[in-house]
C-alpha cells in the first residue's frame, strides 16, 4: 500500500492584516500628495533637519542593501545575460510601490513598481488572501504590471511589520528566453498579448522568501531556456531576500515610526532636488521631436490576417518645463495596432525616465521623486495607452526608446542653450540584438537571446567633440557588450568570426557620432535546427531619431545580412573570413565569398533558419552627429581616414569638403588649399540645389493635398491626425481645408 | 569643487571652440551644482565671437541665436548676420531646403549602403542659411511631415524666473508659436 507523505511544512491559515489595507495606503498617499503638492504631504524634512547624520545613515543602509543585493545575487545564480550585462537591478519601495532606493543597473525599471503594487491594491490582494512578510510575487504583464515587455521579469517580495505592509523588495532582469511563439525575449511578430510568451499579472509564486515547487515547472514547460531562467529566478529572489532581511534590521535599529516617516522624506527630498535641477539646467519653452519605426508584417502574417499589414509608427513628443518639473506629451503618436510594438503607460514610463533620471537625479537619491517631477500625457487609444486590453507589448522597446531619445535630446538642447555645453550630446537609442531557438543533434532544445548590441553602443556626438564607441547605453550606467564566449556557450552552433566597430557607421556632422558595432556569426553543425529573428531598435529603413542636432545627420538605424549557402570553408583555408558587415559585402562584391542566398534586412526579418557555414551579420549601435559637417576640422577627417574609422575617401570628401592625398604606405595627408576650394563649392551647391522654404512649402503642400504618399505614410497620418493636437499642427502647417482628412475613402 | 564655483570664460570659450580637454570637461560634468553665472558668461563669450552687435538672448544652435536686433525685435539670427525673422516663427521656414528623396541621394549622407533610410517612408531634409549656406538642421521624416519647430523658448520666463534678470521688453505674447501666420500668408499667396 502506498504511503502518502505527510506534509512537512503546513502553511497556516493566512492572518488578517491588522494595519491599513493596501488600497487605503495608496489612497492616502495620493490624497496627501495631491492636496499639498509635496510627496505624502511632507512639507518639512523634519527628520533630516533634526539629525541629518542619522537620516543619511538610515538611507545609506537602505541603499547599501540594494547595492549589495545586486553585487551578491548575480554571483549566487544567474544566466550569463544577467551576470554579464548591465540590466539587472534591485530596488526597495514604499508600501504603495514608490521607489526608495535602487542598485546599479537599468534604473528606469523603477517606473513599473507602483503599477504592479497598485494593481494588487485595487484587486485586494492583501484582503484575499492576505500578504505576509516574505511573500513572493512574479510580474511580467504590461497592462497590470507596467512592465516594458514580458522579456523583463520582476520578482516582488513583501516586507511586512506587525501586520502591515511596509514595503517591497524588487528584483528584475531580462530573460534569456520567455516562451513566445517567436523564440527569444522580444516576440517580434506578436499580434496580441496571447503571443507574448510568459505573461504574468502580479501573482504569488512563493512564501517566506521561498518559491513554491510548482513555479519551477512553469519555467521548464513554458520557456525554452528553463535552466537560465531558473537561475535568474533564484538570483532575483536571493537579492530580494537580502533586502528583506536588511530592512528588518533597519526597522529594529531605527524603529517603525522613524522608518515610516523617513521613507516619505527621502522621496520628497529627491523630488525637490529634481525639480530644482530642472530649473537649474533647462530653458523654459516647448521642445518638439519625432521618430519613425516601421513594422513590416505584410506578407508575413497570413495566419492572422487582421495583422497582415505594414505600419509606420510615428513617435511624437513635446517637452515643456513647468513649476512642478516638466511635462512630456506624446499626443500625436500613432494609435495602437495588432503588432508587438505597443506600449502601456508603465512601459512608456520605463523609457521616458531613462533620460530624466540620468539628467536630473545625478546629485540626489534615485527615488520615485522622478515620477512626481516628470508629468506624462499618453493619449488614450494611442500606442502608449491602448484602449484595447489585449495589445501585444512584446517589443515595445523598439519604439519607446525613440520616445526617450526625444525627451533626452530636449534636455541636451536646453543645456546647450543654457551654456552647460559639457552636458549636451546627441541621444540615440539604436540598439540591436538577436534571438531564437534550436535543437542540437542529440535532441537538446534551447532558446536564446544575444544582447550584445543592446548592452553597449556608440554615444552620440557631444556639442564639442566626437562621440565615443561602445560606451553608451541609455538604459544603464554599465555599458557592456558582454563576453563573446558566454554568448557562444548559450547558442551552441553560432561562433563569432568577427566582432568589431563598423567603419563609417555613424551620423556625420562637425562632430561625428560614436561608431556602431557589427558582428559576423558563423553557423557550425547546427544539429537538427537553429533559427533566429532580430528585434532591433531603429531599423535602417528609418533613422532611430528624426531630428539631427544643430545641422548634423541623425545616426543610421540597424540592419542585418543573412548569407546562406556560402563557400566559407574555402575562405577559412585562406584565412580571409569577413569580420563585419562591410567586409562581408565587399567579399561578396569581389566574388571572394560566394553566397546562394544573400539578403540584406533593413526591416524586420522573418525567422531565419541557418545551416552549416551560413553567416548571420548584424550592425547596430550607431549614433548621431552634432553640427554642420562642413565645419568639421579637416585634420579630424584625415585622422578618421588614417585610423580606418571612416574608410571611404570619396564619401567623406564630399561629406566634409576635405581633399586629401594618399601616399604609397596608405597614409592620408590634407590638401588645405583644395579643401578650402571644395568647401566653397559645396556651400554653393547647397544654395543651388535647394529651394526657398516658401517655394518648397508650395510644392509639398500640393503633394499633401493630393495625399501622394505610400500606404504606410498615408495610414500614419490617418492615425496621428485622429488626435487633436497633431491634427491642429498639421492643418496649421499645411493650411489644408477643413474637410481634408486621411480617412480611407 | 564648491557648489558656488564660477567657471572662467576661458574654459567656456574652449567648450565653444571644441578645444576643451577631457579632464576639464569631466570636471565640469562632475560639478554637483552648476555654476549659476554660466549663462551670462556664455552669452558674453558668444557675443565676442560674432561680427554683429545685436544682443544675444539665447543660443539655439552652433551658429544660430535669438537676438534683439537694432529695431528692438527678437529675431533668429545666423552667425553670418542673416536674420530669419520673429523667433516665434519656426526659423526653418526662413531657410533654403534641400530634400534627399532617392536612395542615391541618401547614399551621399549615409554609410554603408544598408544604413540608408528607405525612400517613400522617409526623406532627408537639409535646412541651409540662405546667405552663408550653413546647414542649421537636418530632419529625417516621412514625406509630408510638418517641419518640426525644434525649440520655442519662453524667454520672458527664463530671464525673469530662472535667471532673475527680467528682459526690458517683457510682454504677454512673447511665448506663442506664430509659425501659422507665415503659412497662412503663403497659402493666401498661392490662392492668388
Amino acid at each position: 500500500m502506498a504511503v502518502v507523505n505527510e506534509r512537512k511544512h503546513v502553511v497556516p491559515s493566512r492572518p488578517v492584516n491588522t494595519g491599513p489595507t493596501l488600497r487605503q495606503q495608496v489612497s492616502e498617499r495620493d490624497r496627501l500628495t495631491e492636496e499639498t503638492g509635496h510627496y505624502y504631504g511632507i512639507a518639512d524634512l523634519s527628520l533630516r533637519d533634526a539629525d541629518p547624520i542619522k537620516y543619511e545613515r538610515f538611507y545609506n543602509k537602505l541603499h547599501a542593501a540594494v547595492l549589495a543585493a545586486r553585487e551578491s545575487a548575480r554571483f549566487v545564480a544567474a544566466s550569463p545575460g544577467s551576470r554579464e550585462m548591465g540590466e539587472c537591478l534591485w530596488g526597495i519601495t514604499t508600501p504603495e510601490g514608490d521607489t526608495l532606493a535602487v542598485s546599479m543597473g537599468f534604473l528606469s525599471h523603477t517606473a513599473i513598481f507602483p503599477v504592479a503594487i497598485r494593481y494588487m491594491a485595487d484587486n485586494d490582494y492583501d484582503v484575499n488572501d492576505g500578504i505576509e512578510d516574505g511573500d513572493v510575487y512574479a510580474v511580467s504583464d504590461g497592462k497590470t504590471g507596467g512592465v516594458p515587455h514580458p522579456g523583463d521579469f520582476y520578482t516582488f517580495t513583501a516586507i511586512c511589520h506587525e501586520g502591515e505592509v511596509l514595503g517591497w523588495a524588487v528584483g528584475i532582469n531580462h530573460l534569456m528566453e520567455n516562451g513566445a511563439p517567436v523564440a527569444g525575449s522580444w516576440a517580434t511578430f506578436s499580434v496580441d498579448t496571447f503571443m507574448d510568451g510568459l505573461v504574468c499579472p502580479p501573482m504569488r509564486t512563493g512564501r517566506k522568501l521561498h518559491q513554491e515547487s510548482w513555479w519551477k515547472a512553469i519555467w521548464e514547460r513554458r520557456t525554452r531556456a528553463s535552466t537560465m531562467n531558473i537561475l535568474d529566478d533564484k538570483m532575483r529572489l536571493a537579492g530580494c531576500a537580502m533586502i528583506n532581511n536588511a530592512t528588518h534590521d533597519l526597522l529594529a535599529e531605527f524603529g517603525a515610526e522613524y522608518y515610516k516617516r523617513a521613507i516619505r522624506e527621502v522621496i520628497e527630498e529627491s523630488r525637490r532636488m529634481i525639480v530644482d535641477n530642472m530649473r537649474a539646467l533647462m530653458v523654459p519653452g516647448t521642445y518638439n521631436g519625432c521618430a519613425f519605426r516601421l513594422v513590416k508584417y505584410e506578407g508575413l502574417q497570413n495566419v492572422w490576417s487582421h495583422a497582415n499589414k505594414n505600419t509606420l509608427i510615428h513617435v511624437r513628443a513635446s517637452v515643456e518645463p513647468n513649476e512642478k518639473g516638466l511635462m512630456l506629451d506624446t499626443e500625436g503618436s500613432s494609435r495602437w495596432g495588432y503588432h508587438s510594438y505597443n506600449a502601456t503607460p508603465g512601459g512608456a514610463d520605463a523609457a521616458v525616465f531613462l533620460g530624466m533620471i540620468n539628467s536630473f537625479a545625478h546629485n540626489t537619491k534615485v527615488t520615485a521623486g522622478i515620477e512626481l517631477a516628470v508629468q506624462r500625457h499618453y493619449a488614450l487609444g494611442s500606442i502608449y495607452n491602448p484602449d484595447y486590453e489585449f495589445t501585444s507589448n512584446a517589443n515595445l522597446w523598439a519604439q519607446t526608446v525613440a520616445l526617450n531619445s526625444i525627451g533626452f535630446n530636449a534636455v541636451s538642447r536646453a543645456t546647450f542653450s543654457r551654456g552647460y555645453m559639457e552636458e549636451a550630446f546627441t541621444i540615440d537609442g539604436n540598439w540591436g540584438a538577436f534571438q531564437g531557438a534550436g535543437t542540437t543533434a542529440d535532441g537538446t532544445s534551447y532558446g536564446f537571446t544575444n544582447f550584445e548590441w543592446l548592452g553597449g553602443t556608440g554615444r552620440g556626438a557631444w556639442c564639442y567633440k566626437d562621440g565615443e564607441p561602445l560606451v553608451w547605453a541609455a538604459w544603464s550606467q554599465i555599458a557592456t557588450i558582454g563576453d563573446a564566449e558566454e554568448f557562444e556557450a548559450c547558442v551552441p552552433p553560432l561562433f563569432y568570426l568577427g566582432r568589431k566597430l563598423l567603419p563609417g557607421y555613424f551620423g556625420y556632422g562637425k562632430y561625428r557620432g560614436g561608431p556602431g558595432n557589427s558582428a559576423v556569426h558563423w553557423c557550425v553543425e547546427p544539429g537538427k535546427h537553429v533559427a533566429l529573428t532580430r528585434p532591433n531598435g531603429g531599423l535602417s529603413c528609418t533613422t532611430s531619431v528624426g531630428l539631427g542636432m544643430s545641422g548634423a545627420y541623425p545616426g543610421p538605424g540597424s540592419f542585418m545580412i543573412s548569407a546562406r549557402g556560402t563557400n566559407l570553408p574555402e575562405l577559412i583555408k585562406e584565412g580571409e573570413t569577413p569580420r563585419d558587415a562591410r567586409e562581408l559585402l565587399a567579399q561578396v562584391d569581389s566574388g571572394q565569398l560566394t553566397v546562394e542566398n544573400l539578403e540584406i534586412w533593413k526591416t524586420d526579418c522573418p525567422e531565419l533558419a541557418l545551416h552549416d557555414h551560413d553567416l548571420f551579420v548584424d550592425a547596430a549601435g550607431s549614433s548621431g552627429g552634432w553640427g554642420d559637417p562642413l565645419d568639421r576640422n579637416p585634420q579630424l577627417v584625415i585622422a578618421d581616414l588614417n585610423d580606418g574609422v571612416a574608410p571611404d575617401y570619396d564619401f567623406v570628401s564630399n561629406m566634409h569638403g576635405v581633399v586629401a592625398t594618399q601616399n604609397a604606405d596608405g597614409d592620408w595627408t590634407l590638401d588645405a588649399a583644395a579643401t578650402t576650394a571644395k568647401r566653397t563649392a559645396l556651400r554653393k551647391a547647397r544654395l543651388d540645389e535647394s529651394l526657398p522654404a516658401a517655394d518648397w512649402w508650395q510644392q509639398e503642400r500640393n503633394k499633401v493635398l493630393a495625399k501622394d504618399f505610400v500606404p504606410e505614410v498615408h495610414e500614419m497620418y490617418s492615425q496621428s491626425l485622429s488626435f487633436a493636437k497633431f491634427d491642429g499642427e498639421f492643418r496649421r502647417f499645411w493650411q489644408v481645408p477643413a474637410e481634408f482628412n486621411f480617412s480611407k475613402e | 569643487m564648491a557648489s558656488e564655483a564660477s567657471i572662467s570664460k576661458e574654459l567656456i570659450s574652449q567648450l565653444v571652440e571644441g578645444t576643451i580637454d577631457d579632464d576639464n570637461a569631466t570636471r565640469l560634468q562632475r560639478l554637483p551644482r552648476k555654476d549659476q553665472d554660466r549663462f551670462m558668461n556664455y552669452c558674453a563669450v558668444l557675443q565676442a565671437r560674432v561680427s554683429w552687435q545685436d544682443q544675444i538672448l539665447l543660443r539655439l544652435g552652433d551658429k544660430l541665436y535669438v537676438v534683439r536686433n537694432a529695431a528692438n525685435q527678437r529675431v533668429v539670427k545666423c552667425d553670418c548676420g542673416h536674420e530669419f525673422g520673429d523667433y516665434r516663427q519656426n526659423w526653418k521656414l526662413g531657410c533654403k531646403v534641400r530634400v534627399r528623396r532617392t536612395l542615391a541621394e541618401m547614399r551621399e549622407v549615409y554609410d554603408p549602403a544598408p544604413a540608408c533610410p528607405e525612400p517613400g517612408w522617409q526623406e532627408v531634409r537639409e535646412f541651409f542659411c540662405p546667405d552663408c549656406a550653413a546647414q542649421h538642421s537636418v530632419e529625417v521624416v516621412a514625406p509630408g511631415y510638418p517641419v518640426v519647430f525644434e525649440m520655442l523658448p519662453d524667454l520672458d520666463k527664463f530671464y525673469r524666473d530662472y535667471l532673475g534678470q527680467p528682459l526690458p521688453d517683457e510682454a504677454g505674447d512673447w511665448y506663442a508659436d506664430r509659425t501659422a501666420d507665415l503659412t497662412q500668408r503663403w497659402a493666401a499667396s498661392a490662392a492668388g
